[in-house]
């Protein structure tokens, strides 16, 4: 493990930010922190760089405990949220800041300025001043300024959260490509899922002061290991009891049934389906255009399921009458999360 | 969202232009009568009797004193309230600590404090009565009617004047700056240098001239601690008064002619500044 | 959330300094007065506060200083108004020379007025065919205080009313109203606080006034004297006791001010946040 956090606690008055955080994080990684807002993600990215001390616990960088190495000696790089780009600076002092500290030469701060504008692609811009740049300009600066002293880390908080939501997709897959270029260990913070998922190798995902897991992206949404993961992707339907679904093992002290969109079929009467058998009966209530599809919300043994359906498949109506089935589902206990299969997937299924 | 957009609400009407240009007038009386007409009365009354009086009454010796005390004090005033106003500034706006409010509080407490109390204080503190009376007398230490009892209570008087108008910005402004240059391995002072000040140059420049010219023309407190002692502890605003109080018009107005050219040179200066430091 | 920076520097040598600077030049003079006054028995100070000519000071103090604010109120809303609405000739100087009070030495404008409003000034003149005394008398002290109040007003109110979102009176027209029922009913309540806050400073900074009153007062006993005249008067005769107390006296009255404009304006504050 390149960073490793070990029983990280910290308080802010009396509100708990980090609660017994024990972590850790591979070389060469990009890691994205998910969590809602106040979950103590941006906590954890700050005691790693230095900006804020935990009250108890371990951080690790590279085997050495470094709790009480100060900010600027931990080889890190830091992308804030707002940028925080030098205003009375222009882009090139900006990028050259960190190595002028460091008392380089110029000559070699030069050209390590002209290579990092060449790598963000902001060649030609090195005159202009913060407040000339667009969104997206400015985090190609802050992200050069970090990079300009080759730190082992580079940690960004909310790096998109400033920019407008076309530039954005744009941002992340070049940050993610520029991050994988360079192969430096880095740590994103986010609030937003599918930005996690797009841009990160690993998701560790946090709750109230807590690590809830930690997984790729695909282990972490396909296979949630508790309560709070599993509802906290996609627009998942919630309610309690789930056994009036037939076709699902029967646990007892279960506490919720989480049922994601694509977990759901739903066909027409006049439509072939493939379980007929162990689908149930459905009312229509709503039917949404989204930008991916059509979008449904269903009433089905008493609780509404949000389902979708693409444009190319026939149009089901409000009120009409449906077939529902669920492929599978999440039940959480306590904490605890597990998949619960249709157990009619396991028949073998007759192809006419 | 400082500029009031013209929509058609705003389009005069017949009534409206009345009620437009009856306030305008108003203003411009008001502030004819109660602003530059005392303005001019000064000057009129300096030179009622020529140049030549005025520049007698300029030049004389207990006037040239009192401007060299005054602009001593006023120095004084400046230089230990940049640093209290920098210091200050700085301690308030990158950290939290227990007793923040309290203590942006007492700062701003000499401003709501009258003058005369001001020296009050002062003469409480340092003079007959004072438990340290005796120790500054062995020590030869003259504060109460004496220039530095004058310089204190001018501090005093301006105290906050440059905190005051650094504190907003930087609040403003925020940390991050700060934060990202200290990540780097800058040092304190570098970073004030390079990172702070330029975003405070304007604010700084504009309190500096307020306190300049507070501290020139303060009356009641310096009046109370300087014991009046011509040519040596009357600064001009103290001169004023006593040729004014012996009936020496001519005289008196010319002394007070210089600290209007001030106040006006300071009115310049701010709208100079505050011009410039609208436009970054 | 605002959190303590652990990363930038400097922290105890600023607050150090700060402390340090505070408490010589703020904190134990301050304190000197307040110690000297526990020396003094409470007979002693109900006894110096209730003598007649110093009661009649205070009356004359908080008399005049009310009645200067409240046309400063007034005045100073008119002239917010016309510096932020209207266009006219001279506007740059007319809201450079707002600020002439605080540049001004209050000597030299409590000469300049006494010299204007004196029965041989071009001022006094005018008003002494009808009969009318302004200097040494109470509108005199008035005249003064209007002085010295009035970019307190201007100051707390035009950066209010630059602010002030037309789509209120937009909205308000819309609907029908009249634009002096706009002005009463939507702008002035939004104003309100702004211009008790400038009321209250240019209140708690009249009551104080020393410099330009004490030349246009005459300083009649019981007539024209300012309560900072008589600590003076005290002074001048080594009264110190008494100086103290009247101070004493003066200083909790403009405290008291302080706080209420702060009340007002923590609540106008948190209305702004939340409205925003």
């Amino acid at each position: 493990m390149y960073v490793e956090l070990k029983h990280i606690n910290k308080h802010f008055g009396n509100f708990k930010a980090s609660d017994d955080v024990t972590v850790g994080i591979e070389k060469g990684k990009l890691i994205g922190l998910l969590g809602p807002s106040g979950s103590g993600k941006t906590t954890i990215l700050r005691m790693i760089a230095g900006l804020e001390h935990p009250d108890s616990g371990e951080i690790i960088i590279d085997g050495k405990v470094i709790n009480d190495v100060p900010a600027s000696k931990r080889g890190i790089g830091f992308v804030f949220q707002s940028y925080a780009l030098f205003r009375y600076m222009t882009v090139f002092d900006n990028i050259a800041f960190g190595l002028k500290i460091a008392k380089k030469p110029a000559n070699e701060i030069k050209e390590r300025v002209h290579e990092l504008l060449e790598l963000v692609g902001l060649s030609g811009l090195e005159k202009r001043y913060p407040s000339e740049l667009s969104g997206g300009q400015r985090q190609r600066v802050a992200f050069a300024r970090a990079l300009a002293p080759n730190p082992q880390l580079l940690l960004l908080d909310e790096p998109f959260a400033a920019i407008d939501a076309k530039v954005r997709q744009e941002l992340r897959s070049w940050l993610k490509g520029m991050i994988q270029k360079l192969g430096v260990t880095s740590i994103f913070v986010t609030h937003d899922q599918d930005e996690a998922i797009e841009v990160a190798d690993e998701i560790i995902i946090t709750n109230r002061g807590r690590i809830e897991q930690v997984g790729t992206p695909y282990e972490i949404y396909s296979n949630p290991k508790t309560a709070f993961t599993a509802s906290f992707f996609g627009q998942p339907s919630i309610f309690k009891d789930y056994t009036k679904f037939r076709n699902f093992e029967s646990i007892e002290n279960i506490d919720n049934a989480v049922v994601r969109p694509e977990f759901v079929k739903v066909t027409k009467k006049t439509e072939v389906q493939k379980y007929s058998k162990s689908a149930e009966e459905g009312i229509v209530e709503e039917v949404n255009f989204r930008g991916f599809g059509i979008e449904l919300r269903i009433r089905v043994n008493g609780v509404v399921l949000t389902a979708r359906r693409s444009f190319d498949e026939p149009k089901v109506e409000v009120g009409e009458k449906v077939d529902v089935f669920l492929y599978q589902l999440f039940v959480t206990e306590g904490n605890e999360a597990r998949l619960l299969k249709n157990q009619s997937l396991r028949e073998p299924v007759v192809v006419i | 969202m400082s500029t009031v957009t013209q929509s058609s609400l705003h389009r005069d009407t017949k009534g409206s232009k009345i009620v437009r240009y009856s306030l305008i007038g108003l203003s411009l009386l008001f502030v004819f009568l109660m602003l530059i007409l005392p303005l001019i009365t000064v000057i009129t009354e300096a030179f009622k009797q020529g140049f030549a009086v005025y520049s007698k009454a300029v030049a004389d010796d207990y006037t040239i004193k009192a401007i060299l005390l005054t602009l001593e004090a006023s120095f004084f005033a400046v230089a230990i309230n940049t640093v209290f106003g920098l210091c200050a500034a700085w301690s308030l706006t990158k950290f939290k600590f227990k007793g923040k409010k309290i203590l942006a509080t007492l700062i701003d407490l000499p401003v709501t404090v009258s003058p005369i109390i001001a020296g009050l204080i002062f003469l409480l503190t340092f003079g007959r009565q004072s438990p340290i009376f005796s120790l500054l007398q062995d020590a030869d230490i003259k504060i109460v009617f004496a220039v530095p009892g004058i310089v204190l209570a001018t501090i005093f008087v301006t105290f906050p004047f440059i905190s005051r108008e650094l504190i907003p910005v930087l609040e403003s402004q925020g940390t991050d700056e700060e934060e990202a240059a200290a990540l780097m391995g800058a040092k304190g002072f570098t970073i004030f240098r390079r990172i702070t000040f330029p975003h405070i140059k304007w604010a700084f420049l504009y309190g500096v001239v307020l306190c300049a010219a507070r501290a020139m023309g303060e009356f009641g407190a310096v009046s109370v601690i300087s014991g009046h002692l011509r040519g040596k502890t009357n600064t001009l605003p103290l001169h004023v008064e006593i040729l004014f109080n012996e009936f020496q018009y001519v005289p008196a107005f010319a002394v007070a002619s210089i600290l209007v050219m001030l106040a006006i040179l300071i009115l310049v200066a701010r709208s100079v500044i505050e011009h410039k430091g609208r436009k970054k | 959330m605002k959190r303590k920076s652990v990363v930038i520097p400097g922290f105890g040598l600023t607050t150090g300094v700060t402390l340090a600077i505070l408490s010589v030049v703020v904190l134990i003079p301050l304190a000197s007065l307040v110690v000297f006054s526990a020396q003094m028995s409470a007979s002693e100070i109900i006894d110096v506060i209730t003598r007649p000519r110093v009661l009649s000071s205070f009356k004359v103090s908080f008399l005049t200083a009310f009645v200067a604010s409240l046309i400063n109120a007034v005045m100073g809303v008119v002239l917010a108004w016309v510096l932020v609405r209207y266009t006219f000739p001279l506007k740059r100087i007319v809201d450079g020379t707002i600020e002439l009070p605080f540049a001004l030495p209050t000597a030299v404008a409590g000469i300049a007025l006494t010299a204007l409003t004196a029965d041989t000034g071009l001022v006094g003149g005018f008003f002494a065919n009808f009969g009318i005394k302004i200097a040494f008398t109470r509108i005199g002290i008035t005249v003064a205080l209007v002085f010295i109040g009035i970019p307190f007003v201007v100051r707390a109110v035009q950066p209010v009313l630059e602010k002030l979102d037309p789509a209120y009176e937009e909205a308000a027209g819309v609907l029908g109203a009249s634009r002096t029922r706009i002005f009463w009913k939507v702008i002035l309540p939004e104003l309100i606080p702004a211009i008790f806050t400038g009321f209250g400073l240019a209140f708690g900074r009249c009551l104080g006034e020393y410099g330009s009153v004490v030349f246009i007062a005459g300083n009649m006993p019981f007539e024209t004297e300012i309560a900072p005249l008589i600590i003076m008067s005290e002074l001048q005769e080594y009264d110190y006791s008494s100086a103290t107390t009247i101070a004493l006296v003066m200083l909790v009255a403009s405290f008291v001010t302080l706080f209420l404009v702060n009340v007002v304006q923590n609540r106008n504050a948190k209305i702004l946040k939340g409205g925003s």
